[in-house]
């Protein structure tokens, strides 16, 4: 499992990052569109009204920034999660916690890609 | 002499011979407005306790020898002025590294983690003396000449969580060494630095903390130059996926 670990972790490592970049930029982002611009007005409600909304969403390149949105955040929740066992002396048992949380990254990287797919 | 006070420093005594754990004793010496931290020291060592162990050399923060513990944090303290502190000064060994004797610590292993990354330049064919010298231009030597500046002081291993967590860890120092010279134009020796960068508890076990870079008394940013190893890491990787190197 070790080497399998290790072997993966450029890989993770990329992941981790691209969560970062998404987690930090476009989660914010979002977050100022509907939890500030849009209830005092700043951006028009119809503008996240359900057809433009799905609209959006549902185009190629909507699905991929959604799964972009949904997986990689998890990647770095789980590798940030990962560090912090292993700062909390945890070296020993990291062959147990890093294959579960990078398993739940991964169950939920592709239930991400199912609902996309079927948006 | 007029501008003289005095400061109480607690220091870190161990003597292997006698003490079973390290002690602390505490010293109420005159100083001067112009002391560095060092000059506090050498003065208990010259004037008031020879048998007082620690290291250093130039006083010039060129030598890299008098790293330790001031008021818990790592300095070189040849470049700290005692007048940033109080009136007490706690002063200890470079932590997560074994002690010797009183500030003194043992540096072997961090030596070898030195030279496990084949710090010089390697290349497939020595050039022959009338080819002449090897050319680099300012800009091949802008992009490593910052991770070149290190003192091996060893602070950012004693500030680093990861060091002190896995002691194993190759550590920022030593990673910052092999990518100085990965990115050295004249080096070919990428493929076999990039093998032990991809090993257990090397660029990947860093979990950015960026403790190495703030302490660092040379602002080599070793931070930076493990992170620029991830990344030449996964170039590496994504390389190899197309074309299959040879080896792990």
């Amino acid at each position: 499992m070790k080497d399998l670990l290790l072997r993966l972790e450029p890989v993770i490592w990329v992941l981790f990052g691209a969560g970062i970049l998404v987690g930090t930029m476009l989660i914010t982002g979002w977050i100022l569109i509907v939890g500030l611009a849009v209830p005092t007005g700043l951006v028009s409600a119809d503008a996240l009204a359900f057809g433009r909304a799905y609209g959006l969403a549902s185009h190629f390149v909507g699905r991929l920034v959604l799964l972009g949105l949904i997986a990689l955040p998890m990647w770095k929740g789980a590798h940030h999660m990962r560090h912090l066992s292993i700062d909390h002396g945890g070296a020993e048992r990291d062959a147990v916690v890093a294959p579960i949380l990078y398993g739940i990254a991964t169950i939920g990287s592709i239930a991400a890609i199912v609902a996309v797919a079927r948006l | 002499m007029s501008d003289a006070k005095t400061m109480k420093l607690v220091i870190t005594r161990f003597d292997p011979d006698v003490d079973a754990v390290p002690r602390t004793q505490e010293y109420e010496i005159p100083v001067q407005p112009d002391w560095k931290v060092l000059d506090a020291v050498n003065f208990i060592k010259d004037e008031v306790d020879g048998t007082l162990s620690h290291r250093w050399s130039c006083r010039m923060a060129v030598c890299g020898s008098c790293g330790m513990m001031v008021n818990g944090e790592p300095k070189l303290t040849c470049k700290v002025a005692l007048s940033d502190y109080g009136d007490e000064l706690l002063i200890e060994p470079l932590a997560n590294f074994p002690v010797v004797r009183d500030l003194v610590v043992e540096m072997e292993g961090f030596m070898d983690k030195f030279k496990s990354v084949k710090p010089w330049i390697i290349t497939a064919k020595e050039m022959a003396a009338e080819e002449g010298t090897n050319r680099q231009s300012p800009a091949e030597l802008e992009v490593f000449k910052q991770f070149s500046m290190c003192i091996n002081c060893m602070l950012c291993y004693s500030a680093c969580p990861v060091v002190a967590n896995e002691p194993e860890f190759l550590g920022p120092a030593a990673i910052a060494l092999g990518h100085r010279y990965n990115m050295d134009s004249r080096d070919e020796g990428q493929a076999e630095r990039n093998e032990i960068f991809r090993g257990e508890g090397t660029v990947f076990s860093c979990s950015y903390a960026n403790e190495c870079s703030e302490v660092c008394p040379k602002n080599v940013d070793p931070a930076a130059a493990v992170n620029q190893a991830k990344l030449n890491a996964v170039i590496d990787w994504a390389t190899g996926l197309v074309i299959p190197r040879k080896g792990p």
